[in-house]
């Protein structure tokens, strides 16, 4: 497939990382150090912030291609 | 020169209709229908009749078709009886059908049947080539007609669901003349790494079956199986399906449909955002008064306590100490006075005043004072001291 690396623009980035924060809060909630917690915390918030902006703020992108294909 | 030297439209559409409809009054003939309509008021029936090379436009009144004994359907082959109509306004022709039989399946199903037999037998429809679609796609490269309301209906519905969508439009006529190759060759382009997309779909709007033809050529069918990108098709209509819906990954019903299955909601994405913070944040509060609640029964523990506890002994220690010692300094300064009182006391006893209280008197002479008797003689002159007062004295 035609992957290129991970976009970390994406929405789609910052939203996968946010669910993984969450599972792991989630999961080991009480294995996790006060520091770490805290840096999930702001890492959280700061992801639901990004991805609330996109969402609220994206305007769709459309492009024609001009391939041979084209009459 | 006037206009009536000469015939108008009209005129000339009004000799075509009398030459065509006397020509033509009753024909009988073999075709295909397809795009069938039944009119849901009138109950008249709008359809096309077709072969491999022609086609015309048929209608058939509500009277006659009450007669069929059957319920026509696109791709069925019929034999007609009926006449040729010519409508002056448009200077078109039709047939009105009176009478219509049933011939079987129409040349064009069976041989649609026997392809896609062909092709499902080779696997190409099998559920286990199917590929996953992604949850968040970032960018989509739609083939469809640039043109047509289509590529509209699906920017309208990506933009409301999924703005932070990029989509990429791969131009192809979607009927007629090429778009056979043209819909080939944009799957292809589309597959290209460079455009870097993440699915591609296949569009077009509804249509008579003969439209949607070109889906449901071996051709196109194979450059979906081929491609890399998971393919989603959505052409014509719900009730439309085409060959290119069994091989696609995902089939959508229409190309509005389309952009809903594949693009995740922004409605419900900003609900989740909203759980997922409220999550995030009770975990968080949740953690932080766990440790609250340690930091205070530590401070209630009997250590801390007692440490709190000498403290206080200590304090109460002190201050007693301190009364004490006040306390002595007092008593001694007290018994420092009795000794000085017993002091003055004794001084006191054994001073001379205290004896010449008793009845005793000092005998000084010449400011001396006189301890024996012999020290006077006669007419010593001496001065006897008492207790009160002294007296002058003269010795005899």
């Amino acid at each position: 497939m035609a992957k290129t690396k991970e976009d970390t623009t994406s929405f789609e980035y910052s939203f996968t990382k946010l669910q993984q924060i969450m599972e792991s809060l989630e999961e080991n909630s009480d294995e996790t150090s006060l520091d770490e917690l805290i840096k999930h915390y702001q890492e959280g918030l700061q992801l639901i912030k990004t991805c609330r902006d996109k969402l609220n703020d994206a305007e769709l992108k459309i492009e024609k291609i001009n391939s041979e294909n084209s009459k | 020169m006037t206009d009536n030297n000469f015939l108008s439209v009209s005129d000339l559409t009004l000799l075509i209709k009398g030459v065509l409809e006397n020509k033509f009054s009753e024909v009988i003939f073999t075709a295909e229908i397809s795009n069938f309509k039944r009119h849901f008021s009138s109950g008249h029936l709008y359809f096309t009749l077709k072969d491999d090379k022609s086609q015309i436009p048929a209608k058939m009144w509500k009277n006659s078709a009450m007669r069929l004994p059957f319920e026509p359907k696109d791709g069925m082959k019929v034999l007609v009886h009926g006449s040729i109509d010519v409508y002056i306004p448009h200077g078109s022709y039709s047939v009105i059908v009176s009478e219509m039989e049933h011939f079987g399946l129409g040349e064009l199903l069976v041989k649609l049947e026997k392809l896609k037999q062909k092709l499902a037998s080779e696997g190409l429809f099998d559920a286990d080539r199917k590929k996953p679609l992604p949850e968040f796609p970032r960018r989509i490269g739609i083939v469809t007609s640039e043109t047509g309301a289509v590529i509209q209906d699906f920017k309208r519905v990506a933009a409301k669901r999924y703005p932070v969508l990029e989509i990429l439009l791969f131009h192809a006529n979607v009927q007629g003349q090429g778009s056979v190759q043209n819909v080939c060759k944009a799957i292809a382009e589309a597959n290209k790494p460079e455009y870097d997309l993440d699915l591609i779909v296949i569009a077009r709007g509804g249509g008579s079956i003969e439209d949607l033809w070109t889906f449901n050529e071996e051709s196109v069918v194979r450059a979906i199986a081929e491609s890399e990108l998971p393919v989603v098709s959505a052409i014509g209509h719900e009730t439309d399906t085409t060959l290119v819906d069994y091989v696609s990954d995902l089939r959508a019903p229409t190309p509005s449909a389309a952009a809903e299955l594949i693009l995740p909601d922004k409605v419900d994405l900003l609900e989740r955002l909203a759980q997922i913070e409220s999550i995030i944040k009770t975990n968080v509060t949740g953690r932080v008064q766990n440790i609250k609640a340690v930091v205070e029964s530590f401070s209630k523990s009997y250590i801390l306590n007692r440490t709190k506890d000498v403290i206080n002994d200590n304090k109460v220690k002190l201050d007693e100490i301190s009364t004490e010692l006040l306390e002595r300094v007092n008593m001694k300064l007290l018994n420092t006075k009795n000794v000085i009182h017993n002091y003055e006391k004794i001084l006191n006893s054994v001073s001379p005043e205290s004896t010449l209280r008793r009845g005793f008197a000092i005998v000084e002479k010449d400011n001396n004072i006189v301890s024996k008797a012999n020290k006077l003689v006669k007419d010593d002159k001496v001065v006897l001291k008492f207790y009160d007062d002294t007296r002058k004295a003269v010795i005899q």
